[in-house]
């Protein structure tokens, strides 16, 4: 679903004149920013430029300092990181954070527990419901196993894999919470060319077919010229640019911040 | 000098062989002392696996949770009740640990937590004392502390009935752990905090199930333990058995804390019956802290706990 971004579409998320401070250090200062249903929107900038506390602060790990953030039209700035999750709101980690121990599946399982119905005490003792539950989530979790190409894997542990299969493990864990937003930090690092076009053809087939709004870190500027509806640049705190991928390709004040400019 | 190493070497083992019914009830009662500390060390490693805390007071909530029940019984609570109100009783306390100590204190470095688990444990010494009384108390659970015989080995009933128990606990948990939904959030908050808060598991919640879990083990612990000893303040003291335990077994193993124990209950039986007389006995206070501290230096991680690299 690539959309033509100045088309008239329903704000997701709307992050308004965010600031984060850390004692004397302003992470993010102002930062605006609306995503749309449906966008695949990319989130660049230099290193420190405060792309991963953006997503934080979205995905409620940190709170900002000033201004606000509205999902879906509702105010929902100070929730906690399970809260935000509980409205639709998915991620992955820079670090991959897997459950190590636990085998794939379990992992992915794990992403299903904000479906699974019911008290959280008494569903221990309903052996009958609670199997079949676990079944029909299962049969899911099995969809995005497939969809993932991660068949093979299945059992074994998470801590086990290389580094392009943990990021392929996490994608899966936060789909399987079938979120209505999607926040990638950085999917792609420290992945071979292959590794990359495999994660690029997935996450544009999660837009494609379950119809998620993603927004994403990432460095590789040809990927995000590939899969990205629109791109916002970062630099030390401040967005500098906002537009399609080509216009913020060409702005110049991104191309200063990438390069360095000497500040007379 | 051969016979320092004839009897500190051969002596013994044969004095195993030769006696092999005696050997076994030696075996068995180290088995059954083992799973108990099993038991306390279960209450340890479930909470340092979910919060990564070390619960200093893991103990008096064994000493808390027997006085609870004994003091509702000397008041004329019958047993089955009784139980049950002790049981709402530790899961009172773990919505009020969560409540008071641990939602203030979150993201706050280990150690301070540990400290605020000191204080507890000295709230807990207290105000059980004060609710309860502190002179010795008998706990009677209509378990006689006789034996019977099987194949010709002694066993005690008392021993026999805990040791059952707690394997039916531990087993449970097993269960419980593996299967159910809760079971793998509580994995999940053990394996990776982010991670776990980022797919919506709340941590509060977690926090308050291991502490409930922590606090009706320390009853069947409690209970095993005072029925056999008296209750009293030194059933607190039982915590410093299961440090030994932890860390043969490694502080974030469960099955580390069952082997754990059973290793150091079998291994002070065995050193105290056929290595005490040698050295005028006694062994058995400080076998398991010897055991532990040899197993320091080889494995500091323990049988089953995650090894520590750190990446330089």
């Amino acid at each position: 679903m690539r959309v033509d971004p100045s088309a008239g579409l329903t704000p997701m998320l709307e992050v308004a004149d965010i600031s984060v401070r850390f004692g004397a250090v302003q992470a993010l200062e102002r930062v605006g920013l609306t995503i749309h249903r449906g966008e695949i929107v990319a989130i660049i900038g230099p290193n420190g430029a405060g792309k991963t506390t953006l997503l934080n602060v979205i995905s409620g790990f940190y709170h900002p300092t000033e201004g606000r953030i509205l999902f879906e039209g509702r105010d929902r700035t100070h929730l906690r990181p399970y809260d935000v999750a509980a409205l639709g709101v998915a991620r992955t980690f820079q670090n991959v954070a897997l459950f190590k121990g636990m085998s794939v599946l379990d992992n992915i399982m794990t992403g299903r527990l904000l479906k699974m119905g019911g008290n959280v005490l008494l569903d221990a003792l309903y052996w009958g419901p609670a199997k079949k539950q676990e079944l029909e989530h299962r049969a899911f979790v099995e969809r995005i196993i497939d969809f993932l190409e991660i068949e093979a894997i299945r059992k074994s542990p998470a801590g086990r894999l290389p580094y392009g299969l943990q990021k392929r493990v996490e994608l899966a864990r936060a789909l399987a919470a079938e979120p209505k937003l999607l926040l990638l930090d950085e999917p792609m690092a420290g992945m071979n060319v292959e590794e990359k076009e495999d994660m690029c053809r997935f996450i544009l087939g999660v837009n494609d077919e379950f119809g998620t709004t993603i927004a994403l870190i990432e460095h590789d500027m040809s990927v995000v010229m590939d899969i990205s509806d629109r791109v916002v640049a970062l630099d030390y705190g401040r967005k500098i640019a906002d537009g399609r991928p080509d216009e913020v390709r060409a702005d110049q004040g991104v191309i200063d911040a990438y390069l360095g400019v000497a500040h007379a | 000098m051969l016979d320092l190493l004839y009897a500190v070497v051969v002596g013994p083992v044969k004095d195993m062989v030769g006696a092999p019914t005696f050997l076994a009830e030696v075996v068995i009662g180290g088995l059954a002392a083992g799973l108990m500390y099993s038991l306390v060390a279960l209450g340890f490693v479930l909470i340092y696996k979910a919060s990564g805390v070390f619960n200093f007071a893991q103990g008096v909530m064994v000493l808390f949770a027997a006085l609870t029940l004994v003091g509702l019984m000397e008041r004329g609570v019958p047993l089955v009740p009784a139980l049950a109100l002790t049981m709402l009783v530790m899961v009172a306390l773990a919505f009020a640990i969560e409540r008071v100590v641990l939602r203030p204190l979150v993201n706050q470095e280990q150690i301070i937590l540990f400290m605020a688990t000191i204080g507890l444990n000295f709230f807990l010494e207290g105000f059980g004392e004060l609710a309860w009384g502190s002179n010795v108390k008998k706990l009677d659970v209509g378990i006689p502390d006789s034996s019977f015989m099987v194949w010709g080995i002694q066993i005690n009933r008392l021993e026999m009935t805990a040791a059952l128990t707690a394997a039916v606990l531990v087993a449970v948990m097993a269960v419980f752990f593996q299967r159910t939904r809760i079971g793998r959030a509580l994995r999940a908050v053990a394996d990776d905090h982010e991670a776990a808060l980022s797919i919506g598991i709340p941590l509060n919640t977690i926090w308050i199930v291991v502490w409930s879990v922590a606090g009706l083990v320390a009853i069947v612990a409690g209970i095993m333990w005072g029925a056999k000893s008296g209750v009293q303040f030194s059933l607190s003291l039982i915590a410093l058995k299961a440090l030994p335990v932890l860390i043969l077994g490694g502080f974030t193993s469960v099955p580390g804390a069952i082997v754990g124990g059973l290793i150091i209950g079998v291994g002070e039986k065995i050193a105290e019956v056929y290595w005490g007389p040698l050295v005028g006995g006694a062994i058995e206070n400080w076998f398991a802290y010897v055991l532990a501290l040899a197993f320091l230096l080889v494995r500091p991680q323990g049988l089953f706990g995650e090894k520590i690299i750190e990446r330089v």
